[in-house]
């Protein structure tokens, strides 16, 4: 456990309550995902584009190609990262961070991703595997544990706002119908998977004698989505201090194995993209390292290794993974709080859990990816398909589409970079078998339920 | 374990508004180790739960104990995380 400082706080602060809607990163990632969203088809409408702002590097086989594309655009990274950085600063700002804390850690973090993207973009990448995902988070992972970086750097490397930004904005690349039409099958999918995981996990951590909130932490973790689940589980049934760090450790060194290992293992079995996607939806833990290793399976389905759409695995994954799985961690937290004070504890702590925490847990960026889908989707139903391969798609999806993958790139060199195993807390053996069991049986079931019982589903998703 | 005796619940006892209890984010992040590689301590899901530095214990800001000790109270703070 890491070594704080415990010295309690002298004042009181009243309720978060609604007060979250600017204290909380959920909702930061929100209103800037949403705004970017807005100003993106303000533009649109008015007969002009955020392409310019949206660079991304262009494909490139030779070094004076590359020379090239970058003295003609160096004006657009300028302004695209100054644009970020204001945005990530007044909202890292209002949570709490130090600003000249983030802008340094910011400017590494741009100039990391801007090199990641652009080998992802070598025409021979695909050839050595150099998915940018992987890339990035091999990278973060060899600079925080092999060269070691100062923590205040920690700064600009917040994996979770990165990423909750990324997931608004892919919302509005897709249609509010389609999300309509794969939800169902994505959330009965996804709720068997997480049931029986959670099952698994917990049956086996009690059996092997491990405190029955340390099994329920780990069994959130493996089930719902990983280390958020894990704490959000812990703090419901008033774990003991130490179990969510060991929680972490477990969900971490599985999810940093998936990402390398589902993606590769889902191509050798030849997995259609969707099926791949809806694959990596079930079976990894937190939503990062799944938006990771799913990005590399739609990789490879661009590059033409499998097939399907690159799209067709994003879409398949964040359905499984947010939709399916995420939104159900403040039902799964009242449910065993109440468990936990009614049955484990009864004479140890008071406070009856209110029903309320379901809401006050729900993980809004949900809320955003719904409601950039709903407010493009309906902006845009006046258009013929035709038109709107035309002149939507460039104009107003595409831009928001390679914003969006800037923040994924941001997220997957933040995970490397945050992680050092020298730090994680001591997991001890019975709760990495108890994990283990529930993540093999996660795997197989995942499997059966996406290739064969739900694979047409998935196969023939149209985003 | 550290035993706690219960107390009737009540907003005034809740563990929120304990000397004990530390649940804001940039604390919580310090504390667990590996927090901030795939989730965050200002997440929603977290709600308002926190470290009871008394019995050790990782708590929803509603439950309440026997050993609650007031902090005091303040008009508009910062907030948890």
């Amino acid at each position: 456990m890491a070594n704080v400082d415990v010295h309690p706080n002298p004042a009181v602060s009243p309720p978060l309550r609604w007060r979250e809607l600017w204290l909380k990163e959920d909702w930061w990632a929100i209103w800037l995902g949403l705004g970017i969203v807005v100003a993106a088809y303000a533009f649109f409408a008015g007969g002009g584009s955020i392409r310019w702002i949206a660079v991304t590097p262009a494909k490139w086989s030779t070094w004076p190609q590359l020379g090239a594309h970058f003295a003609a655009n160096y004006d657009r990274y300028i302004v695209q990262f100054l644009a970020w950085l204001a945005a990530f600063s007044l909202a890292l700002t209002a949570l709490g961070h130090k600003a000249r804390d983030f802008i340094p850690s910011f400017l590494i973090l741009y100039a990391l991703s801007v090199v990641i993207f652009t080998l992802g973009q070598w025409d021979k990448a695909a050839t050595y595997n150099l998915e940018p995902p992987l890339v990035a988070l091999a990278v973060g992972l060899v600079l925080s544990n092999l060269v070691g970086l100062p923590r205040w750097l920690d700064a600009g490397f917040r994996v979770e706002f990165y990423v909750k930004t990324g997931i608004v904005l892919l919302g509005a690349t897709l249609p509010f119908t389609l999300i309509v039409w794969a939800g169902p099958a994505a959330i009965l999918q996804a709720s068997i998977v997480s049931v029986v995981t959670f099952a698994v996990i917990y049956g086996v951590a009690v059996r092997l004698g491990l405190d029955k909130r340390l099994a329920a932490t780990l069994g959130a973790g493996g089930a719902v989505c990983g280390v958020s689940a894990a704490i959000a589980v812990a703090g419901a049934v008033g774990a003991k201090r130490e179990h969510a760090p060991i929680a972490i450790t477990t969900v971490i060194l599985w999810a940093i194995v998936m990402i390398f290992v589902l993606p590769f293992v889902a191509q050798y079995l030849h997995l259609p993209a969707g099926v791949g996607g809806a694959w990596i939806g079930t079976s990894e833990f937190a939503d990062a390292a799944g938006f990771a290793a799913a990005q590399t399976y739609g990789n490879l389905a661009g590059h033409g290794a499998v097939a399907g759409t690159s799209e067709q695995a994003i879409v398949a994954y964040t359905l499984i993974k947010v939709v399916g799985r995420d939104v159900w961690i403040g039902i799964w937290a009242f449910v065993l709080a109440i468990i936990a004070t009614t049955q484990w504890e009864r004479a140890e702590t008071g406070g009856k859990p209110q029903a309320a925490e379901i809401w006050w847990r729900f993980p809004k960026f949900v809320i955003g990816f719904l409601a950039a889908s709903l407010l493009i989707t309906l902006a845009t139903t006046g258009y013929s398909l035709a038109d709107y391969n035309k002149s939507v798609v460039p104009a107003l999806v595409t831009p928001i589409k390679d914003l969006r993958t800037w923040a994924f790139i941001f997220c997957f060199l933040s995970i490397g970079l945050t992680t050092r195993f020298g730090e994680l807390a001591s997991a001890g053996k019975k709760p990495f078998l108890a994990f283990s069991a529930g993540a093999i049986v996660n795997v197989i079931v995942g499997f059966l339920l996406s290739a064969f019982v739900f694979a047409a589903h998935w196969e023939s998703l149209a985003p | 374990m550290t035993t706690i005796t219960p107390a009737t619940p009540h907003p005034l006892r809740e563990c929120r508004t304990c000397r004990h209890f530390r649940n804001d984010a940039a604390f919580l992040e310090a504390a667990f180790a590996g927090l901030t590689s795939m989730s965050s301590g200002y997440g929603s899901v977290r709600a308002e739960d926190g470290i009871c530095l008394r019995h050790d214990r990782y708590l929803r800001a509603h439950a309440s104990c026997a050993d609650h000790a007031p902090r005091v109270a303040e008009r508009a703070g910062p907030a948890a995380g």
